[in-house]
């Protein structure tokens, strides 16, 4: 081969080797960017009237003067919508069989569009569902139905070698020349008078309860769920793990014993996660029966041992990067062995441990699969401190699944499923941020 | 202290500890590591739990249903009466997405952990290191939130461009080099000394038109692709590499700095270059640490349970064909996770079992795997440090 060829192959592979660390930094963009970019749109929106109704009535917060003002402008506008709607249904009333039939067929999807934007039509009974009481809340849902009353969505077979596209009719054209033909245009120009939209920033997304399973409201239940489980498997693994720890770096004899002791630990650490799922149910609530069902704190035992692996691995470390020196200084001096690790080697690798502890905090919080048999529940209100012992608890990882794959109206409440994911990825990659900027610290210190 | 120290020889009696009190602090001491050992020993306590519970609530249904129906057979329906407890589908949908992974995640795991140990100047791998950890920690249900709301949907509208292109951005530079290469070998090998110059241009060219044609035909077939549904092998293949890419990198990285400084240099002094010397000193005298970094890749891809959950499709069947990536699959995980919720969870029946049975199977895989891993690694070691 020559000189040539054998330079072009060397930076090639150079490129391969930096292409691949590209495409993971990309990779790690183009998941976040649409996460945060929606999930801030859980916060920062156009909101409607019916937003602002529906926190003052549900929440009781909100200006009372401004709201009234505004919804009688508001109504002033869909007084006149409703008026053409009733007074189609009294044309129809007129209509000869066939007609009037057909247009009822077509007349239905219109009327329940409407009331799924504006909220219950007058003469309608209040529905029970929350969901049914309020408009949309949300300009660009608002806008989303607004299409849905201007166009009746069908379907094109024709071709049936290739998949059926859909296609829009325009309700004008097939209403046209009743009463209702106008609805349609007056529904297009008067829209943000009937919603009155207006820039909203609503903090009560992390601290609210959520209503109606999370169509409207806040994930104050998630979050503090996330917390309490992963709080609490910290209490149990931390402990544990650092006194393993110390074991492993100052009292083990290197033999057989240890060996298997180790392997224990990585063995461990690569159980699938939703093994450990497994055994939390049979183990923790089957067998000890910590709790009748699910609990708070079958959930966390389960994520500490799931955890301890880590936080073994990274005090060992942190105690095994203490210089020697001051193991010996201090033995030097006199104090026993127990007296040296307390109060001269634990000191000092203070911030490794914390370095793990942080890591492992955010893997607690980002797991899902154990505790979807022994902690989490779909739906529930935040639960008090003393409930921890009985009681289940929604959890972010948990409800992002459930909201986005099993919730019936998942495809209206992308917004909540997106601030959910933000909130998650931000508590666990602040953690390692932070996990991360502690442990720079630690190695400029050493360096001295 | 000063005046108890009277003569020399005569030991101060504050120095003297009584042999009560030397005794005590014998028991104390012992007690004490007792107890370090005692928890130390909690892990392992803790696998032994974790087999034998998972094991328990696993052998019933093997007693009742023997081992031919969950290995043998693709009939999943655990509902039905009697149900149907057939997981070779399963088994064959969790090895798919696993090695589709792999596919994808190995060579750029390699690829990216030569360059951080071998190629990046330190100012820039502080930088890279940061990225690679980010991506480890993102929550596996935000890269399945990723998968069912935005690359599904994505692939299942525009499936066939995006393979075209992906295909094209990737294969393009690669077989730019394959040519040059090809050409100069040929040319080297065929021409004469004047000649060779004017050979490896034709043949460059000749080689390149080939090159064209391949990618433009291998485009226009991708492009011409529907994707029926976007939840499939393919989406959870891609979004479990790039979960599988961290532990790759970071373990594969300490296999390649664990090779010493000396065959490195060795290497260069006889002329190699960079490319030359990672590739035929360096990955070889690593190969073993690199290996054990794949199986934990992979492993890490097989037990992920919310991507796979999410973005799947969970339909228990064998594709059609079998090597169909385009097609809905359901792993042993997700399996798990979903049927849960439907089998009786307090008295146990078939169905629950049936759950722990797959449990079983995954645990023994992941522990042997991690066996493997290392003792490989150690051996690694050792063979390094010249024992």
């Amino acid at each position: 081969m020559n000189l040539g060829t054998r330079k072009i192959l060397d930076n090639s592979f150079t490129a391969v080797g930096m292409g691949s660390i590209v495409v993971m930094a990309l990779a790690l963009l183009v998941v976040l960017t649409p996460i945060v970019y929606n999930g801030v749109g859980s916060v920062f929106f156009t909101g409607t009237i019916e937003h602002r109704t529906m926190l003052y009535k549900e929440f009781g917060r909100g200006d009372a003067k401004a709201i009234e003002t505004q919804t009688a402008t508001a109504d002033r506008y869909r007084a006149e919508a409703y008026r053409m709607l009733s007074d189609f249904e009294q044309e129809m009333e007129g209509m000869s069989l066939e007609a009037s039939r057909q247009y009822r067929s077509k007349y239905a999807p219109v009327r329940a569009a409407m009331s799924s934007l504006l909220g219950p039509l007058p003469g309608d009974p209040v529905p029970m569902l929350t969901r049914f009481q309020y408009g949309q809340t949300r300009w660009e849902k608002a806008e989303e139905k607004l299409h849905n009353i201007l166009y009746e969505k069908k379907w094109d077979y024709s071709d049936p070698t290739v998949m059926a596209k859909a296609f829009d009719v325009p309700r004008a054209e097939e209403f046209a020349g009743t009463k209702l033909a106008p609805l349609f245009s007056y529904a297009e120009r008067h829209l943000a008078d009937m919603m009155q939209p207006q820039f909203t920033v609503y903090w009560g997304f992390f601290t609210d309860r959520s209503l109606d399973a999370h169509i409207f409201g806040g994930i104050w239940p998630e979050i503090q769920g996330t917390f309490f489980l992963a709080i609490g498997a910290m209490l149990f693994a931390f402990p544990l793990g650092v006194i393993a720890a110390v074991y492993f770096t100052e009292y083990a004899k290197e033999g057989f014993f240890t060996s298997i002791l180790r392997s224990a630990n990585s063995t461990l650490a690569g159980v699938p996660s939703i093994v450990f799922g497994l055994f939390g149910l049979a183990f923790f609530i089957n067998t000890m029966k910590v709790s009748e069902s699910k609990s708070v704190l079958a959930g966390a035992l389960t994520l500490a041992i799931m955890i301890l692996p880590t936080i073994i691995r990274a005090a060992e470390e942190a105690i095994l990067s203490v210089p020697k020196t001051y193991k010996e200084a201090s033995l030097g001096l006199g104090s026993t062995k127990w007296n040296t690790i307390v109060t001269v080697i634990l000191p000092a690798a203070l911030p490794g441990i914390i370095t793990g502890g942080i890591i492992s905090l955010g893997r607690a919080a980002g797991e899902t699969a154990p505790i979807i048999f022994t902690a989490a529940v779909s739906v529930g209100s935040a639960i008090g401190i003393a409930d921890v012992f009985s009681s289940p608890t929604p959890a972010l990882s948990w409800n992002i699944y459930n909201l986005a794959s099993e919730h019936e109206m998942a495809s209206e409440i992308r917004h909540v499923q997106y601030g959910m994911v933000l909130s998650l990825v931000s508590i666990v990659l602040l953690l390692n941020l932070s996990a991360i900027l502690l442990r720079a610290k630690i190695s400029q210190k050493l360096k001295g | 202290m000063t005046e108890e120290v009277k003569t020399d020889g005569q030991r101060s009696s504050a120095f003297v500890v009584s042999p009560q009190k030397r005794k005590m602090q014998k028991l104390a001491k012992n007690a004490g590591e007792t107890l370090l050992l005692g928890i130390a020993s909690f892990v392992a306590i803790i696998v032994l739990f974790i087999f034998f519970f998972v094991a328990v609530d696993a052998i019933p249904y093997f007693q009742l249903r023997g081992f031919t129906e969950f290995f043998t057979s693709t009939g999943w329906y655990p509902a039905d009466e009697p149900g149907e407890f057939g997981a070779l589908a399963i088994i064959y949908g969790s090895a798919m997405v696993t090695f589709g992974s792999a596919l994808l995640a190995v060579p750029m795991g390699i690829a990216a952990a030569v360059c951080l140990s071998d190629i990046l100047p330190f100012s820039v791998r502080q930088y890279a290191k940061p990225v690679i950890e980010m991506l480890a920690a993102i929550p596996s249900v935000a890269f399945g939130f990723f998968a069912l709301v935005i690359l599904a949907p994505l692939l299942q509208s525009n499936g066939g461009p995006l393979l075209m292109w992906t295909w094209w951005i990737l294969a393009a530079p690669f077989l730019l080099l394959a040519v040059i290469v090809a050409a100069d070998l040929l040319s080297a090998r065929f021409a004469q000394e004047e000649n060779r110059k004017k050979m490896a241009l034709l043949l460059q060219s000749l080689f390149g038109l080939l090159a064209v044609l391949v990618l433009y035909v291998v485009g226009t077939k991708l492009n011409a692709i529907e994707i029926i549904t976007g939840t499939n092998a393919l989406n959870v293949s891609i979004i479990l590499s790039f979960m599988a890419l961290p532990t790759i990198v970071s373990v594969a990285e300490d296999a390649l700095q664990s090779v010493g400084r000396e065959l490195r240099e060795g290497s260069y002094a006889l002329g190699a270059t960079r490319a030359e010397t990672l590739l035929k000193t360096v990955l070889p005298a690593a190969s073993s640490g690199i290996l054990a970094a794949v199986i934990l890749g992979i492993m890490r891809a097989l037990g992920e349970t919310m991507v796979v959950w999410m973005a799947s499709g969970n339909s228990s069947h064998i594709p059609d064909p079998w090597y169909n990536y385009l097609d809905a699959v359901r792993t042993l995980t997700a399996t798990i996770a979903g049927d849960m919720g439907e089998a009786d969870q307090v008295t146990g029946s078939e169905r629950y079992h049936v759950l722990f049975a797959m449990g079983l199977l995954l645990l023994v895989i992941s522990f042997f795997s991690n066996l493997v891993s290392e003792r490989i690694v150690v051996r690694q070691r050792k063979i390094l440090s010249g024992q």
